[in-house]
């Protein structure tokens, strides 16, 4: 069987959370380069996972289908911080009969070690009599696929082997224990990348804690602000991405800008999502991916022999395979260069360097207040300098590869920056402004 | 391993749930043990706790993915676990008042006030820990950095009190709910992407009008998170256009007025306030 992909998933979840609400079901399908067909198809699927994994998803019977399962995806900050896009990650497709053996043999083998043909009989007993009966390779198979991903362990070393479920982490913990953990993992789940792994340990946290609480204690006392919650989608490349740069393997996938062509623009079609015939097929060394705070995207930077250093935004990714390894020397050469190229970038800008030099204007706060304009410029001015104090304003300079990824940070506080240099910056930031005002004048 | 592992599968874990058996990956296992290693593990576990998870943990890997994952232009990490968390957080479970001493930010101290914890909250743009609590005398609803908190204890209140003042706090937050629409100018829906993950970390819908090809974004959000959104809206620059919500516009206006007066260019409306904290 080919191996599942869920890029489609992928790109519909993120579509639906950027665009909630935006299209009707033709105009979604038009975009993702899917048939209506596809389209209801693929929402049945992942609202019955999603109702299945929380019970409020389930919607508002008759509304239009497809701004359902949008309004679920809206979320509502101070009701609840359950990462809202997580569902996409249990829709791995399973037969039922293949459900029904893993967790029976879970069941079995939860607190207690069991050989693989005991496992068999038991199993056979176990399940409904009209099912058809698994014979012991299939078992055999289950336990390997189980011990590889680690939920179960060998607990002898003769034969034959003895197995059981491998949850030291919960049993051996008290509950008040459970619950620190539960909410330290909600915390670096939340607060730290990666994250998906986190959340899906937080959801088996939780379910242990459920099965002793009662009313109050089931509050979440955490709540997350500023998150960008399709984020957790490019961890799905993650990954095997980072099995590629440990591995020193290059990786080969289908690219789709998320940026528009000009000549597509004028035909008056949504830049967002353009699929059909537009993908790249791209070869490249993976070197390292990079997260950007200001959008919550993600970045792939690896080399590539007739373009040198190459980036890639992770959400434009789509089959995705690994390829060779390469030796280690040409993967260290081109780490370093590609340090070098982005030591100075703001992003990922490689362009070249420029000095940047902007005049911060203090607020007019009461002296004893926090200088709020100073305290954000030393908090997020990555390695920019503040070179000159005095008593109405600073001065802060940064090299950076290129003006341009710096520039919406500088805008974004407003009259309290000045741009000083490059003159050419500071020419783009008057006009800019002027811009912005005709777009506020009384008609 | 992938994400995508039959064993995530929502059958299963429906399945499993049910009978109470809790599958715990290799990946987990080793995500949990790379974050064990920040040093903000020590905030949030007692010594014995944190022993006996590593110990429990000695068998697994920790990737170390500092040179493989890189993260740009975020704010500075300020905290990530605060000490004062394990004992709020209990409080707010077990529906408890509190007793708070706490300096606010000119610095002067409120010493032993009482009130209702309400939530904890983290903003990753801020890094770091609010206690979101409603003050009994003056009644007022509270923002309190965690680090600005001298001491705190609990006093028992009774369940229904409790709700009611979790009701309380609920019907202000509603209140204070503002709505406003930005238009993308559509120039620039070629950048429609960027455009909508800059806004994607609010409540939010958008409408597409096929015949204009225009996008419009509608925000929810509370009145003290305004300038918060006019941050992002300055970020954006000549994008975006406030269409629905007077004050942003006016603020808009305003600082359109001022910055170009930085420059030398004066204009009507050039005394308007700076901008404000967020």
């Amino acid at each position: 069987m080919a191996k599942e992909s869920f890029d489609k998933e992928i790109q519909f979840l993120r579509m639906l959370a950027l665009t909630t609400g935006a299209y009707s079901r033709q105009q979604f399908a038009e975009r993702l380069g899917i048939s209506v067909h596809t389209f209801d198809k693929t929402l049945r699927k992942l609202k019955e996972i999603a109702s299945s994994v929380h019970d409020s998803a389930a919607g508002t019977p008759g509304e239009d289908p497809d701004r359902e399962l949008g309004g679920m995806l809206r979320y509502n900050h101070y009701e609840t911080s359950d990462p809202m896009l997580m569902f996409l990650f249990r829709a791995k497709s399973l037969k039922e009969t293949e459900i029904d053996r893993l967790s029976l043999l879970l069941g079995e083998l939860n607190g207690r070690s069991m050989t693989a043909a005991e496992l068999l009989d038991s199993c056979c007993s176990g399940l409904p009599a009209d099912a058809a009966m698994p014979d012991e390779k299939t078992i055999r198979s289950d336990l390997k696929y189980l011990e590889e991903v680690g939920v179960i362990r060998k607990v002898n070393s003769g034969r034959p082997a003895r197995y059981q479920l491998h949850d030291d982490l919960i049993r051996e913990l008290s509950a008040e224990e459970l619950q620190e953990l539960y909410d330290y993992v909600d915390c670096m789940a939340n607060t730290q990348l990666p994250s998906v792994q986190g959340y899906l340990l937080r959801d088996s946290l939780k379910s242990v804690l459920k099965q002793h609480q009662t009313g109050r204690d089931a509050t979440e006392p955490f709540l997350y602000k500023y998150h960008y919650h399709s984020r957790i989608l490019d961890e799905a490349h993650l990954y095997p991405l980072f099995g590629a740069i440990a591995e020193r393997r290059t990786v080969s996938f289908i690219y789709f800008s998320p940026k528009s062509r000009r000549s597509y623009a004028s035909r008056n079609t949504n830049p967002l999502f353009e699929r059909k015939a537009k993908g790249l097929s791209e070869r490249i060394l993976p070197l390292r991916v990079v997260y950007d705070h200001q959008y919550g995207r993600w970045y792939l930077l690896g080399h590539n022999t007739r373009q040198g250093i190459m980036i890639f935004r992770m959400e434009g990714l789509t089959d995705l395979v690994l390829g060779e390894p390469v030796e280690e020397e040409r993967f260290s050469k081109h780490l370093a260069e590609l340090e070098a190229a982005t030591a100075n970038s703001w992003l990922v800008d490689t362009g070249r360097q420029v000095l940047v030099k902007a005049r911060f204007y203090n607020p007019e706060v009461p002296p004893n207040q926090p200088n709020f304009v100073k305290e954000r410029v030393q908090q997020q001015g990555q390695w920019g300098v503040i070179t000159e104090e005095g008593e109405d304003s600073f001065l802060y300079e940064i090299t950076v590869n290129g003006p341009y990824e710096i520039k919406p940070w500088l805008r974004s506080f407003g009259s309290s920056c000045e741009v000083l240099e490059p003159a050419q910056l500071r020419r783009e930031f008057i006009a800019e402004w002027k811009e912005i005002q005709r777009g506020y004048e009384p008609v | 391993m992938s994400l995508f592992e039959k064993i995530f599968n929502y059958g299963i874990l429906s399945r499993l749930q049910e009978n109470g058996i809790v599958p715990v990956t290799t990946h987990e296992r080793s995500w949990l043990k790379t974050m064990l290693q920040h040093p903000t593990a020590a905030d949030a576990f007692t010594p014995d706790t944190l022993k006996k998870l590593r110990l429990l943990l000695s068998g697994s890997d920790a990737p170390q993915l500092s040179g493989m994952l890189q993260e740009k232009a975020g704010s500075m990490e300020k905290q990530v676990y605060h000490p004062f968390i394990r004992q709020l957080r209990s409080l707010i479970r077990s529906g408890q008042g509190i007793r708070i001493s706490y300096r606010i930010k000119d610095g002067s101290l409120h010493e032993e006030q009482r009130g209702y914890p309400y939530k904890l909250e983290y903003s990753m743009v801020k890094r770091e820990w609010y206690l979101l609590w409603y003050r009994f005398r003056p009644r007022s609803f509270m923002a309190t950095k965690l680090d600005n908190i001298i001491s705190v204890s609990g006093i028992p209140l009774e369940a229904e009190q409790a709700e009611t003042y979790a009701a309380t706090v609920r019907k202000l937050l509603d209140s204070r709910r503002r709505q406003a629409v930005i238009e993308v100018v559509p120039e620039f829906n070629n950048e429609l992407s960027r455009i909508l993950y800059a806004f994607s970390c609010f409540d939010k819908s958008v409408a597409y009008e096929e015949s204009s090809d225009t996008y419009q974004i509608r925000i929810s959000y509370l009145a003290d998170e305004s300038e918060y959104v006019l941050l992002k809206i300055r970020f954006l620059g000549k994008r975006v256009r406030v269409v629905q919500n007077t004050h942003l516009q006016t603020r808009m206006r305003e600082t359109a007025a001022k910055a170009l007066a930085r420059y030398g260019i004066t204009g009507p409306d050039a005394d308007a306030d700076t901008e404000q904290s967020v």
